[in-house]
């Protein structure tokens, strides 16, 4: 056939039932695929030769009608149930009278747990391999966020911990919650709704993704692809906090903050009022001490200047250049004293020597000196036939003169 | 010949080191000894001027501390 639009009018239409067979026609080309999914209703009366399933694409609003013989899905084991996951192998298939479609299955396999666990852990490699789990991709949450958005199922026990452990440490913590389902086929894509939602929000400043604990199959979600891409491009900081300590969904790897618990992750996303009050006084006191300390060093430092001599004896170097100079002066003295004295016994020598030179001794004896006139500087008489009778003479004795006439004629001697 | 400024104190002294040298080595005549001798006592009495000057700041300055310290404990 080919993929020509058929020649059809208004005029000339056909028949429904060349439609639908055309149709079907169409749609049977597509063959036996095997597909996954997740079984969200199973209809299987006994009474009813065929049974009618729904299976749904876990990570998209898609889902698909299934028709099984009732005695497979009867008797199928393990039981299948709605939420579980199987594999299917079927054919697509138009319902002529009712012109419905659906996949007409002759396989449904159950995705066991050890199945799953191996899918878990390719996509596990996959992702770290792509670089998603790199520790220098991860954004560390502000130390107290404006506002703390929270994915959680409505009325959980973890939605009631994250809360009110919260609450607890930081009373002024505000929340936006988005409650969504937390595991069957609708979580993923509302998850990924919550985080698109939160992440737009500009006062959001952390998300927290929280659930208890459960089953493999119930923790599926959290391990699944798409969810993961979108922890990983979201551009908030991502705590996942999901199941106990044990379990290790993918998204733990992802998100930016792993926390064991609900608890756990209430811990971390905001501090504590208490512990910060008291870290804060402590500072203070620290600080108040450091300064004191301080201000005492300066101050012994400067008494140790204080006490330094030439602070606190100012006047002894004075003191000491006034003795200095003292003895300047007392040598200066003494020299000129020596030298006077000395002078003085010099002249006390000379003097000596002249009297014992002169003729004081010779006059003490009782010898005069006689002077030929009255005068004191009359020359001296040496010779008796000098003077004349009638002359003057002065004669000088040891103690004073006496003036004389000569009377006679000299005598020879 | 004469200074028109008195010579500081580290002046003065450092002659009257030098005068006193002279005096001690000696040969001097009379006249010039004694000379020497009375521009020694000069630059003395010349030191020990400027020693009172500084000793007379020194107490100014401690003296006004004193008051300083009673005053607060006064007020």
């Amino acid at each position: 056939m080919t993929a020509q639009p058929p020649a059809t009018s208004a005029e000339e239409p056909w028949p429904v039932r060349t439609v639908a067979r055309k149709i079907a026609a169409w749609i049977e080309r597509l063959g036996a695929v095997w597909v996954e999914g997740q079984l969200t209703q199973v209809s299987a009366r006994p009474g009813s030769s065929t049974a009618f399933l729904v299976l749904r694409d876990p990570a998209a609003d898609v889902s698909l009608g299934l028709t099984a013989p009732t005695s497979m899905v009867r008797g199928a084991v393990p039981p299948l149930a709605e939420g579980a996951r199987v594999v299917v192998h079927g054919r697509p298939s138009y319902f002529f009278g009712r012109g419905t479609l659906s996949l007409r299955v002759d396989e449904i396999r159950p995705v066991g747990v050890g199945e799953l666990l191996a899918r878990i852990e390719r996509l596990r490699a996959l992702l770290a391999a792509e670089g998603l789990f790199d520790p220098a991709r991860k954004r560390r949450p502000p130390r107290l966020p404006r506002c703390v958005g929270l994915i959680t199922s409505r009325a959980s026990a973890a939605e009631h911990d994250v809360l009110t452990v919260a609450s607890a440490r930081w009373p002024a913590v505000r929340f936006r919650t988005c409650n969504t389902p937390t595991q069957g086929a609708q979580a993923v894509a509302e998850i990924l709704d919550a985080l698109t939602a939160l992440d737009r929000d500009p006062d959001v400043e952390v998300i927290v993704l929280a659930r208890g604990g459960g089953s493999v199959e119930d923790l599926l979600p959290f391990s699944d692809e798409a969810l993961c891409r979108g922890v990983a491009a979201c551009r908030t900081p991502v705590v996942s906090a999901i199941g106990h300590e044990p379990d290790t969904p993918l998204v733990d790897h992802v998100a930016d903050v792993r926390a064991a618990t609900p608890t756990d992750a209430a811990k971390r996303i905001v501090p504590d009022l208490a512990e910060e009050t008291a870290h804060l006084a402590q500072l203070r006191r620290r600080a108040h001490r450091a300064l004191h300390a301080w201000v005492e060093r300066e101050d012994a430092a400067l008494a140790a200047l204080r006490r330094r001599p030439v602070l606190a004896d100012p006047l002894g170097p004075i003191a000491a250049r006034e003795d200095a100079v003292a003895g300047l002066r007392a040598r200066g003295r003494q020299v000129l004293d020596a030298g006077l004295t000395a002078r003085d016994a010099d002249l006390r020598h000379l003097t000596a020597s002249l009297t014992a030179l002169g003729p004081a001794a010779t006059l003490a004896r009782g010898y005069a000196i006689v002077q030929h006139g009255d005068a004191v500087d009359a020359p001296v008489l040496r010779s008796a036939a000098t003077p004349s009778p009638g002359d003057h003479l002065r004669v000088r004795l040891a103690d004073g003169a006496v003036h004389a006439v000569v009377r006679a004629e000299p005598e020879p001697g | 010949m004469g200074e028109t400024e008195e010579p500081g104190y580290e002046q003065a002294r450092d002659e009257l080191a030098q005068v006193v040298a002279r005096l001690e080595a000696g040969g001097l005549s009379l006249e010039d000894s004694l000379a020497l001798w009375e521009r020694g006592e000069a630059l003395a009495r010349l030191c020990e001027r400027h020693l009172a000057g500084a000793r007379e700041r020194v107490e100014t300055v401690l003296h006004e501390a004193g008051a300083d310290e009673e005053g607060p404990a006064r007020g």
